[in-house]
């Protein structure tokens, strides 16, 4: 049995890239918040997230097996979109500043919770190596 | 694209932010200067300035993502591209004995109207405090990443 290669220190590690990925995407729509014309973005993580720890990932419906799965290496981590097509200020720009403080006080428990419980787990790891002592 | 990045970001909005409020500075401090400067040995009153800014995507990093069609590119902030002059006329006072006054004893004054300026400048403020909590937040952050393994 491998010590690092478990499940949930893997669904740890991408949930803290999608929180950096979150925080810097944040930092730009608030740093771009009187620039005219910009759009807000969005970095969607989540979902890809749950899909792939439930395994419900996009799957290709194979009736042999020489046939080729998806490849969906890229749709499982996160990724940015741009929300077009609002106008929240008169510039054209629909940054939302309420809602960026709120996802970043969110985000920043977010990322918290992860690290204790990453934490958590080199702990327990820690201690079965010292034989509990 | 390391997490530093995100200090970049807010680094850039707060030189932005910071350069508008200059700005301001610059337009209330001329409120009254008749004088700015010489157009056809006339002397042409101070015209309001006024910053473009717009998102910092010129970097080659951004151009190169877009092409390997890296979706986890979030941008490189913001920037100031120009100071640009406001074009509205001069307000017009009546004021014989000056002496930039016309034949008719009007003064032409720069085109600054102060409220304007207040409210300009409690946005970039606002703006700017908004960006430092940005900052806080990462710094957080990073500070707690740090922490993994102790």
């Amino acid at each position: 049995m491998n010590l690092f290669s478990g499940a949930t220190l893997h669904a740890l590690e991408q949930g803290l890239n999608g929180a950096a990925l979150k925080q810097r995407t944040i930092s730009q729509n608030i740093a771009n918040v009187d620039t005219p014309n910009y759009k807000a973005k969005k970095v969607v993580f989540q979902h890809a997230l749950d899909e792939a720890m439930e395994g419900k990932a996009f799957q290709a419906y194979k009736r042999d097996n020489r046939h080729i799965d998806f490849s969906n290496s890229n749709s499982r981590g996160p990724y940015v979109t741009s929300q077009k097509g609002t106008m929240y200020n008169h510039n054209q720009n629909n940054v939302d500043i309420d809602m960026e403080m709120a996802e970043l006080a969110k985000n920043q428990i977010y990322y918290n919770a992860l690290i204790e419980r990453l934490n958590g787990r080199f702990n327990s790891l820690q201690t079965a190596i010292k034989g509990g002592r | 694209m390391t997490i530093f990045h995100g200090f970049n970001t807010t680094a850039s909005a707060l030189t932005a932010q910071r350069l508008r409020m200059d700005v301001v500075s610059a337009n209330m401090a001329n409120a009254e200067s008749t004088r700015a400067r010489l157009v056809n040995g006339e002397w042409e009153p101070y015209r309001r300035k006024m910053v473009v800014m717009e998102p910092n995507q010129k970097a080659f990093s951004s151009y190169l993502n877009k092409a390997m069609n890296h979706l986890n590119d979030p941008g490189q902030g913001v920037k100031v591209t120009r100071i640009i002059e406001d074009r509205t006329p001069f307000k017009l006072v009546y004021q014989p004995n000056h002496p930039d006054a016309n034949q008719e004893g009007y003064v032409s004054l720069p085109n600054v109207d102060p409220l304007r300026e207040m409210v300009d400048l409690l946005s970039a403020t606002r703006s700017y405090e908004a960006n430092v909590t940005t900052l806080n937040a990462t710094k957080n952050m990073l500070m707690k990443a740090l922490e993994i393994g102790r």
